[in-house]
């Protein structure tokens, strides 16, 4: 028994000199020789707990980082926030560049200072004043249309009435000048409703609801061809010799930041056609950038066509030296459109063959 | 031990391997908790010091593929500690978490010991503040990880008593 348990004993230290003896070897072992045992090792039994590992870490990391990844998607999405009032300030801005070029002379840039007391809704301070040109009764403008007029001038600030004043007034026709009236600031429903309304429209007379309204240019102070917003529809009132005319105005005059106000004598000398203009240089504009696009599309239809008959003659000049027969394949769609341009022209020249015979007709005896 | 001992300490082994790949990355500690050293110690007062000796050696080799430059001071660390604790299991035996705790801060403390004079890459001051700073820590954090370990396996290690 003791014999039995001094032999256990005995190997127990066997095994455990051999593996130390094992161990110091791997330690001494030259990397060539190493390397490939510590390799398998990893590919074999330690892969599973290596990709363990590694998605532990990942864990850790992403834990680790949430934080920071909070902070960068909080401070992206409040530049996204700015953006957005940046591109609408730039699209203002190039409006009110567009406007400046049109009118070419006789207006004076100026920042519009909104304050936050309870009549600044009625009012608003430009930053420009006497020094700069500015006069009382300026008209006061933005690239859509008609803020207000200047009715206190500073030499370095001026202040502006806005249409939604109770007090404004302008002289106003539809844009076909079918229809005249007087447009103020809609308050039978209340001062902060922010409509126009238009007054005075003879009965007899009917304005469809879209028509856009326009200064006048009657009575000296703004002139003709401002736009000042759409008719939405007539509104019922006590002057039953006249129509009244609800209109959404053309210029919100909070959102407003930059404004043009127009020098006495450029509004003497009017504004015709620069609103106008502005509305056909955009659909030009527009016009054009369509045109650009099927011109496009025309030409890579045109290349495609030529690729695909070279491909076709190259593919017969192959068959034909290979001595195959050629039989008349079916027309392709892609083959079509190459030989239906020459086509076309035969047809466009028939046309004109046609009118010329026609020319050519004897003409009816005259009875 | 019967087979439903060896069952039993076999699945407590591979929750502790399991660990020291999932959990003691997962925690990026200074000085980690070593869950492969806990395996082979509570193995280890399972087994004959021999087999302890040669269970530490294969999963001692096996840790130190991933770094092939110091592969075998992890076997040489682990063989010792795992015939050393099977070697001492008389003393362990007893049902004191305090002595379990002092086996596996003595059991980690000893292989790190070993591990970095085997492995002669840190010298110098920098051993010294690895053996006696962090080194102690680590076998801290083991030693109080392998007394929850054997807090809540206990009645998986445990038999039974009919």
């Amino acid at each position: 028994m003791a014999r039995a348990g001094s032999a256990n004993s005995r190997l127990d230290r066997t095994c455990l000199v051999v593996c130390a003896a094992l161990s110091l070897i791997a330690l001494v072992l030259p990397p060539p020789v190493r390397e490939p045992i510590a390799g398998w090792t990893r590919r074999t039994l330690l892969a599973p707990m290596v990709m363990l590992q590694e998605r532990a870490e990942l864990s850790r990391r992403a834990f680790l980082d949430h934080d920071t990844i909070m902070r960068k998607r909080d401070s992206v999405a409040l530049r996204g926030m700015t953006m957005t009032a940046l591109n609408a300030e730039n699209d203002r801005l190039r409006g009110l560049m567009g406007l400046g070029s049109r009118l070419r002379w006789g207006f004076v840039p100026a920042e519009a200072l909104h304050g936050s007391g309870v009549r600044d809704e009625f009012g608003v301070t430009l930053s420009a004043g006497s020094r700069a040109g500015v006069q009382r009764l300026s008209p006061v403008v933005a690239p859509e249309g008609l803020i207000g007029v200047v009715d206190n001038v500073d030499p370095t600030m001026s202040h502006a009435m806005l249409w939604t004043h109770p007090d404004f007034r302008v002289s106003a026709m539809a844009e076909d000048a079918s229809a005249f009236g007087i447009v103020q600031a809609n308050i039978a429903n209340g001062p902060r409703t922010y409509l126009m309304e238009m007054r005075g429209v003879p009965y007899r007379t009917s304005i469809k609801p879209g028509t856009m309204i326009v200064s006048s240019g009657l009575g000296g102070v703004y002139p003709r061809g401002i736009p000042l917003g759409q008719v939405v529809g007539e509104t019922k009132t006590n002057e039953s010799w006249a129509r009244t005319y609800l209109i959404r105005p053309a210029v919100f005059p909070a959102n407003v930041a930059s404004v043009m106000i127009l020098r006495p004598d450029r509004a003497s000398q009017g504004v015709d056609n620069v609103w106008s203009i502005g509305a056909v240089a955009d659909s030009t504009v527009r016009r054009i950038v369509v045109a650009g696009d099927s011109m496009a599309r025309r030409a890579a239809l045109a290349e495609a066509q030529a690729r695909q008959a070279a491909q076709d003659s190259v593919r017969g000049d192959s068959l034909r030296a290979a001595g195959a027969p050629i039989a008349p394949s079916a027309p392709t769609h892609d083959s079509v459109p190459v030989r239906a341009i020459p086509r076309l022209r035969i047809h466009r020249d028939s046309v004109n063959h046609a009118h010329l015979r026609r020319d050519s007709t004897p003409p009816p005896p005259a009875n | 031990m019967t087979l439903a001992g060896m069952s039993r300490a076999v699945l407590t082994f591979v929750v502790l391997v399991l660990l020291h790949y999932t959990l003691r990355p997962l925690l990026g500690w200074r000085a980690p908790i070593d869950f492969l050293l806990l395996a082979v110690l509570t193995v280890s007062v399972r087994m004959r010091p021999g087999a302890a000796a040669i269970l530490g050696f294969c999963i001692g080799l096996i840790a130190d593929s991933l770094s092939p430059d110091t592969l075998g001071a992890g076997a040489l660390g682990m063989s010792v500690v795992g015939y050393a604790a099977s070697w001492l299991k008389a003393v362990f035996f007893a049902d004191s978490l305090p002595l379990n705790a002092l086996f596996f801060f003595a059991g980690k403390w000893v292989f790190d010991l070993l591990y970095f004079i085997a492995e002669h890459r840190l010298r110098g001051i920098e051993l010294v503040q690895q053996v006696m700073i962090w080194s102690p820590l680590s076998a801290a954090a083991t030693s109080i990880a392998g007394v929850i370990v054997l807090v809540v396996m206990r009645p998986l290690l445990e038999p039974s008593v009919a």
